[in-house]
């Protein structure tokens, strides 16, 4: 049922899979404010069942009777930073691969299928290396190639059944069916009827050991269209790709998820299958289950669906440490649209103290009508349409940023913007936050705790991040008392420390102007 | 990475000992399982049956017509308040367009009777209560979500800022400078965009297709505010959800403490009328991008339509019913052609709207589009194939049972079936009405709806594309966006 009108078809446009780069920030952001009153969380720290399989498998599972509904995520400790270099794009393209089906599920006689597959992938191969010489390539090759593998491609239809994960799904009932890519974890999430946990079960632990990349080429396809969509028709999305980029000199940080546009033409199955094989294991696996269940009956069947598979070794990629920044870096995009700027800072992740602390600047700064920036830039001095501040970008299991994000209004600037951001920075570093304006804050982040109390999808979501990212979901228990600790003058440390000039990346967007099109 | 590429039969098959050994650490009673038995084809689980009741709302008229649906829920210590108005753009005066929205927009941030608008915000925000306003084509929302504990002086700046805002000159500005800022960035959002413009392209001539300009915005003043204001915001006219940490009467006495002097002024504002179906027409704007954004659509049934149920079927089956819907199936799975496709259909009481959508590289739009028009000109040539229908009803009928997840939701979908005007039993009805459609009656709302010649196409591309689609369609209107 919908209820809302033609607005929500925006929302409609973005739902489908598979990574959204900025709803998973945007995840981050909540995940990142999000702490408990003291009597709640102990509540919550009760309520909350962690049981742990053979093969290294977590299980939360949370107990709500609202309405017989679930919600079940699960999270692998794997993303984009765990890519090669020149495979970069790879675990998010794994990610929309894993809605292919498996052995048995999207296949009407797979020992004959996987025969096709495996020439398929041959193919394909070939392809790729007759493309990649460029000017070089022989036309009749590549013809010859593309022919046979559209060939192998169709001869495949006559096995396999398109899109069986999906269709199980939905018309079991589920909704939210969805998937992320992050630079850190990799998530796959679902809400389905209270009775309908089994047939999760059995797709879900049968796809995380047997998946089958049908239609591997058509989906790179996709992804391109993906990769058009976010970045290159949409400055947002162009101008943080580039920050990004010089933001992070060394560490994988620095790339996109997405992945650059030449690896992402030439990704292939074997890199890809060697990067599931070392990351989607069930001993680098978090679930929880959250909503109409019985936790002793959750277990059965996930130690029966899941408990089947086996531990697998990880990888254990050596990741380049980002150096220490030396100088501030400034980067220019020049794009059709009007201006707009990112600016950010290094800092430590969670669970440093530190990272608490930046949560609490982040409030201060831009949460509401009433916090600092929004009042000085887009009130008082009418320079800025919008400024938001950003703790944890673009991940949290390596050192990150502290980043903010502003748009100047007309006929104002990003220079001035900057100028003005600078200001009350400056006063961050001088001036202790006074008691009230503290206490707003701290009392903002509780509350949104409790809210975020409020739906099985939230909380699914919540306790895998914490228990993947940080090993112990617990972290969201304790935030309270963190954040209730932080003084003023930890606040003027923090922004003593790392919000200055040589720790800090500005990136600017700047209007080309458009070739023959008029307003 | 230092391991070596693997054979592909080991990528998917488990050493059988590894695993034998492991479940040893597991119980007893799996270990049978190590084995590896073939697993039960998905299709064949069988499930319990699952019953729901979802909880009674509560529906109180105050004496002065204010209609309150309340549903307590002791879960959190939280209280939710929705305020729906009978109000919305389409009563945006020509030229004035944005007037709703501004009058919104400034009764939240304005002030109220007794307090500045600054004030307001630090209260609000010190509780950490947050109040969000909407306006849409034809209703207002107000959103308010308070601590328990802080309920009482929550519900007085709730309470004023429906009845008495201030409507503070400095804050109108704000939000015209803020509006205004707006539309010039419109044009770098070409979904946003494309959007926009197929709004007023759907709607023909009808008020519910005009659009907001910064001449509409500069014209705007705050008498105008203070009118429209007058002439929608009163008890006759607004229908309130609470939900949360509650007890009914209680929250009835508060309501009516805050609210009961409160009266209506004679006579109601008549809505305009609805939207004709436009002349079918192939429309383009120009946009320098890599990707076009193209949007097929026509008017359709309303929810009190007979044809409004397979409709829902119809638009499941076309494209917004997951990966199998028939469009993302062609052209993102077996195509590879776009990563956002697929359909809408959003209903109200009294008109709906349905389309299609895709955003694809240039060099491909014309193939996408004419793919997308067979699709759908197939729904009218060819009945539903049964086990295509089935799978879409069931779908939709499993998955009923998340329109019941929170109070919160419960109450607001009773209160928006009142605001709609729709029978009581809207949602009672609205599964045996699902499991009734046929084949047939799909067929019939494709022919009755989706005339090939009445379809409102706009594309947004760039000049390239422009002439690809001239060439192939013949027929091509350009336009121009209006900010």
């Amino acid at each position: 049922m919908k209820s809302s009108f033609f607005f929500s078809l925006h929302r409609q446009l973005r739902r489908f899979p598979l990574i959204d780069t900025a709803r998973l920030f945007s995840l981050a952001v909540l995940l990142l404010l999000l702490f408990p009153s003291l009597i709640l969380s102990q509540g919550l720290g009760e309520r909350v069942q962690r049981f742990t399989l053979g093969n290294g498998l977590r299980l939360l599972t949370l107990e709500r009777k609202l309405s017989p509904t679930i919600s079940i995520y699960i999270r692998y400790r794997a993303g984009a930073v765990d890519e090669a270099d020149g495979k970069t794009g790879t675990a998010h393209l794994l990610e929309h691969m894993m809605f292919k089906g498996t052995q048995t599920i999207g296949t009407r006689d797979y020992l004959r299928e996987e025969k096709i597959i495996r020439r398929i992938e041959k193919i394909g191969e070939a392809l790729d290396h007759e493309k990649a010489k460029g000017k070089e390539a022989a036309p009749a090759a590549l013809a010859r190639l593309a022919d046979q593998l559209k060939t192998l491609q169709n001869e495949q239809r006559r096995f396999s059944i398109s899109n069986e994960i999906d269709r199980l799904y939905t018309e079991n009932g589920a909704v939210g069916l969805n998937a992320s890519t992050g630079q850190d974890l990799t998530t796959y999430q679902v809400s389905i009827p209270a009775n309908r946990i089994e047939l999760w079960a059995r797709i879900e632990s049968d796809r995380m050991v047997y998946p089958v990349f049908r239609e591997f080429y058509n989906e790179r396809d996709v992804v391109m269209e993906e990769r058009r969509q976010r970045s290159e028709s949409n400055p947002e999305g162009k101008l943080l790709e580039e920050y990004l980029a010089v933001a992070f000199l060394a560490h994988p940080y620095r790339r996109p998820i997405l992945g650059w546009p030449s690896d992402m033409s030439y990704l292939d199955i074997a890199y890809m299958e060697r990067y599931f094989r070392t990351t989607h294991a069930p001993n680098n696996t978090v679930i929880a289950v959250v909503g109409d269940i019985q936790p002793s009956t959750v277990l059965k069947i996930v130690e029966k669906y899941f408990g089947r598979l086996t531990r697998r070794r990880l990888a254990s990629p050596f990741i380049t440490e980002e150096p220490r920044q030396s100088g501030e870096r400034r980067v220019e995009v020049s794009f059709s649209a009007e201006p707009q700027m990112i600016m950010g800072y290094h800092k430590p992740p969670p669970p440093a103290f530190m990272d608490h602390v930046f949560d609490v600047i982040e409030s201060i700064l831009t949460r509401g009508r009433t916090s600092r920036l929004f009042k000085a830039l887009v009130e008082e001095k009418r320079l800025a349409e919008s400024i938001q501040a950003v703790n944890g970008l673009p991940g949290a299991r390596y050192p990150n940023q502290f980043v903010l994000f502003a748009t100047p209004r007309h006929p104002h600037g990003c220079i001035e913007l900057e100028r003005a951001i600078d200001q009350e920075i400056e006063r961050l570093k001088q001036e202790r936050v006074p008691d009230r304006e503290l206490e707003k804050v701290k009392n903002q982040i509780r509350a949104d705790f409790i809210r975020s109390l409020n739906s099985n999808a939230g909380l699914a979501g919540m306790l895998s991040y914490y228990e993947t990212l940080l090993g112990d979901f617990h972290y969201l228990i304790d935030y309270a008392d963190t954040i209730e600790r932080i003084t003023p003058e930890e606040i003027l440390q923090a922004a003593r420390t790392y919000l200055i000039k040589e720790n800090r990346t500005v990136a600017m967007l700047v209007k080309k102007p458009l070739n023959s099109i008029q307003r | 990475m230092t391991l070596k590429p693997i054979s592909k039969n080991q990528s998917f098959r488990l050493p059988v000992i590894v695993l034998g050994m492991i479940w040893i650490l597991v119980s007893s009673e799996w270990v049978l399982a190590a084995s590896l038995p073939p697993l039960r084809d998905p299709d064949r689980i069988r499930y319990q049956p699952l019953s729901f009741e979802p909880p009674r709302v509560e529906r109180v008229l105050l004496d002065n017509g204010l209609r309150l649906y309340i549903l307590p829920d002791k879960e959190l210590p939280l209280v939710q308040i929705k305020a729906v108005v009978q109000t919305g753009s389409i009563y945006d005066p020509s030229g004035q367009e944005g007037l709703a929205e501004l009058t919104a927009v400034t009764m939240r941030t304005g002030g109220v009777l007794g307090m500045t608008g600054d004030s307001v915000d630090e209260t609000l925000e010190f509780m950490a209560a947050t109040f969000h306003v909407s306006q849409n084509r034809d209703s207002g929302i107000f959103s308010f979500s308070v601590l328990k504990k802080d309920l009482d002086q929550g519900f007085d700046i709730f309470s004023k800022t429906l009845m008495q805002p201030s409507f503070a000159e400095n804050k109108l500005l704000l939000g015209k400078d803020l509006k205004s800022e707006e539309l010039r960035r419109i044009f770098d959002d070409p979904q946003k965009l494309a959007f926009r413009e197929f709004g007023r392209l759907i709607h023909g001539e009808s008020p519910r297709g005009r659009l907001v300009t910064q001449e509409s915005i500069r014209t705007i003043r705050r008498d105008d505010l203070i009118r429209f204001h007058k002439r929608f915001f009163h008890p006759k006219n607004i229908i309130i959800s609470i939900t949360g940490d509650i007890e009914s009467r209680e929250v009835t006495i508060l309501v009516d403490r805050h609210f009961g002097s409160w009266t209506s002024p004679e006579g109601k504002p008549e809505p305009p009328p609805l939207p004709q179906l436009p002349e079918g027409n192939i429309f383009f704007l120009t946009k320098d991008l890599p990707q076009s954004i193209v949007v097929i659509g026509w008017l359709a049934p309303a929810k009190r339509d007979p044809y409004f149920y397979p409709f829902e079927v119809l638009d499941f089956v076309v494209g917004s019913g997951g990966f199998r819907s028939r469009i993302f199936q062609e052209i993102r799975t077996n195509l590879g052609l776009a990563y956002s496709t697929g359909s809408f259909y959003s209903a109200k009481s009294d008109y709906g709207l349905f389309g299609a959508y895709v955003l694809t590289k240039s060099e491909s739009t014309v193939k996408v589009i004419s793919r997308i028009k067979g699709i759908l000109q197939e729904m009218g040539e060819k009945p539903v194939p049964s086990e295509e229908l089935n799978r879409a009803r069931m779908a939709i009928l499993n998955r009923f049972i998340f329109s019941f997840t929170s109070a919160e939701q419960i109450a607001f979908q009773r209160l928006m079936i009142e605001h709609e005007g729709l029978p009581d039993d809207f949602l009672v009805t609205y599964r045996p009405k699902i499991g009734k459609v046929s084949a047939e009656d799909i067929q019939n709302a494709a022919l009755r709806n989706l005339a090939p010649n009445r379809a409102i196409l706009l594309i947004v591309g760039n000049d390239k594309t422009y002439k690809d689609i001239l060439r192939h369609f013949g027929r091509v209107t350009r336009i121009e966006a209006t900010f």
